[in-house]
């Protein structure tokens, strides 16, 4: 997923740990609800053991980890509205990402994320492996699962994801982790901060 | 520089296993070419590296049929003799693109078999890239590289071996120059008339990539980005001196007797993996490109596979008409293969975008009842209202 949102020069900066000073690394407090992406998404994690960025990968998304973002990536998007792309273009005159339309419908969500996963990734081996109606902030939504791998690394990847449309906008938390070992040992705690994720009002700036 | 060490330990690991489909072919390093001196053995070093990852890649598709048949047209072109030491790996990667490197290795892109019309389309290409193994390009460029380079740079404080890791993959970092990019183009060209094929299919499939910028241009309301090198002509600008020069070429330089394009060998063998490839191109977010390629595909006959593709086409980019256009291709499509789940699926989510949502939750029913497993039917169950 590095690569997908990141420069060369912020994914090296990732190499390191994120206990290390220089990352700009700074842990969750154990729950105690927090405003993700400086929005009203609102989550509170089980466990003290995640980490979040400083450097946002885009305005609308935010990224925690608990052992490094290769390892386990909890990733945010918060108020997607139509006409963006939910991450940050990454070759936009050749390879343009698909934009969000508030129209769409669940499965057109998780189209968007997957072709936005091929795009930016540029990877063909994506598949998604279910698509059922769930809850999310308060909402019928949906979640989703999906495999992948990146070229010339051949480390296959899973996810699970949660997303709705509220008020034309898209709210999605997914979490993305090696197959083997990382996704098991971090999806539980990863479907709680889903399960918790509330939308508050943000206070007029 | 960990991936040095890893590199180094990786050559020392014995190189049992050949790709699929390819069993014939020898070992990486036996190879009847010999690297001659320090900075080859390096290049050669890397690029064993770089097949020993291929060889278990995901990415490498495996289809016997697929994978005999491109080595088929290769060996044909090249000769049998010089084809013997070439491992070739089909890669699943949506663009147009092949590669070689120093050790022999060539790589097909899968997005390839989409672009490339016929045999000796396909046979130019992979006599190209023959081109830069056989006449050792990548040293040369290499040699440059390095005495281009001032003492201040990478080259310098890693050496060859850390230099190229520090660069990555040697088959995509390195871009050949314009007097080798002709060298192989012409090359090729008397390879081709050598074999029987129709040396002009070596200047139309520049022509075909041209006009498929254009497409994606057009659709995209910008301008073509055919002249531009960036992106995914990197490696292979596909300018209109290439194009021309190759036409001149062909002219003069003819195959013996009536000239093949083998077309028909062509599609009979790559037909299968057509579908596989047009999923992965429609969801590249290029209408222009996939509606140019769908058409080529179709040469005036519209099959389901390809209208269902077409409908997927025009639903996912979903502007101002596109799910009327995308509904009309998918009642086409439904028209020759009612019993298509995928189909219905496409009409039904068109349709509810359209506001027809009595029919097209009927349409939905329609695709669980065909397809009760599918991965979606939890949430297409809802959609469909139970
Ligand atoms: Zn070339």
């Amino acid at each position: 997923m590095i690569r997908r949102i990141l420069s060369f020069a912020a994914a090296a900066a990732l190499l390191l740990a994120p206990q290390s000073a220089t990352a700009g690394w700074k842990a969750i407090a154990q729950g105690k609800p927090i405003a993700v992406a400086k929005t009203g998404l609102t989550v509170t994690a089980p466990s003290g053991v995640w980490n979040r960025w400083s450097l946002r990968p885009s305005k609308k998304s935010e990224l925690w980890t608990k052992d490094g973002l290769a390892l386990n990536e909890l990733a945010f998007y918060s108020g997607v509205t139509s006409g963006e792309p939910i991450f940050r273009e990454v070759d936009k005159k050749n390879s343009p990402l698909p934009k969000f339309n508030s129209k769409m419908l669940a499965p057109d969500v998780v189209a968007l994320f997957e072709a936005s996963n091929r795009i930016a990734l540029k990877t063909s081996l994506f598949s998604v492996d279910s698509v059922e109606p769930a809850q999310f902030v308060g909402q019928p939504g949906v979640r989703f699962t999906f495999t992948y791998s990146v070229q010339n690394n051949d480390l296959v990847r899973k996810g699970e994801a949660r997303a709705a449309v509220l008020r034309g906008q898209l709210y999605m938390i997914t979490f993305i982790a090696p197959s083997i070992y990382y996704f098991d040992n971090g999806i539980a705690d990863a479907r709680a901060i889903m399960d918790s994720a509330v939308l508050l009002p943000v206070a007029a700036k | 520089m960990l991936a040095v060490s890893s590199l180094l330990a990786g050559s020392m690991v014995p190189q049992s296993s050949a790709a699929p489909g390819q069993e014939a072919s020898p070992p990486v390093t036996q190879a009847a070419y010999v690297p001659k001196d320090k900075d080859e053995r390096g290049l050669w070093m890397m690029a064993d590296e770089e097949e020993r990852q291929l060889r278990t890649s995901n990415f490498v598709i495996r289809d016997p049929a697929i994978n005999a048949y491109v080595r088929d047209v290769l060996c044909r072109t090249i000769g049998q003799a010089e084809c013997a030491p070439i491992r070739l790996y089909v890669v699943r990667t949506p663009y147009f693109n092949a590669t070689s490197a120093p050790n022999g290795m060539i790589q097909v892109w899968s997005g390839l078999f989409l672009r490339v019309r016929n045999e000796a389309q396909l046979a130019a290409v992979l006599a190209h890239e023959y081109v830069h193994y056989r006449d050792r390009h990548f040293l040369l460029l290499w040699r440059e590289l390095r005495a281009r380079a001032g003492s201040a740079t990478f080259l310098s404080m890693f050496g060859l071996i850390g230099s190229l890791v520090a660069m990555g993959q040697l088959s995509t970092v390195f871009s050949f120059s314009r007097d080798q990019e002709s060298a192989a183009d012409s090359g090729a060209v008397y390879m081709l008339a050598n074999a029987g094929y129709d040396t002009r299919e070596s200047a139309l499939v520049w022509g075909q990539i041209r006009d498929e910028a254009d497409a994606t241009a057009a659709a995209r309301q910008a301008k073509s980005r055919k002249d531009k090198n960036g992106g995914i002509f990197a490696t292979h600008p596909p300018t209109a001196d290439r194009m021309t020069a190759l036409f001149a070429l062909s002219e003069k330089v003819k195959a013996n007797g009536e000239p093949v394009n083998g077309v028909d060998r062509y599609h009979a063998m790559l037909a299968t993996l057509w579908p596989s490839l047009i999923d992965d191109q429609i969801k590249l977010n290029d209408l222009g490109a996939t509606e140019f390629l769908l058409a080529s595909l179709a040469g005036g006959t519209w099959t389901a596979d390809l209208l269902y593709a077409r409908g997927e086409t025009y639903r996912a980019r979903g502007a101002a008409g596109d799910f009327e256009k995308a509904a009309g291709f998918y009642r086409e499509a439904m028209a020759q293969a009612p019993a298509n789940p995928e189909v219905r699926r496409g009409l039904g989510l068109s349709l509810l975008r359209l506001d027809s949502a009595d029919e097209g939750r009927e349409q939905l029913k329609e695709y669980l009842r065909l397809k009760p497993d599918a991965v979606d039917a939890p949430m297409i169950r809802m959609l469909a209202g139970g």
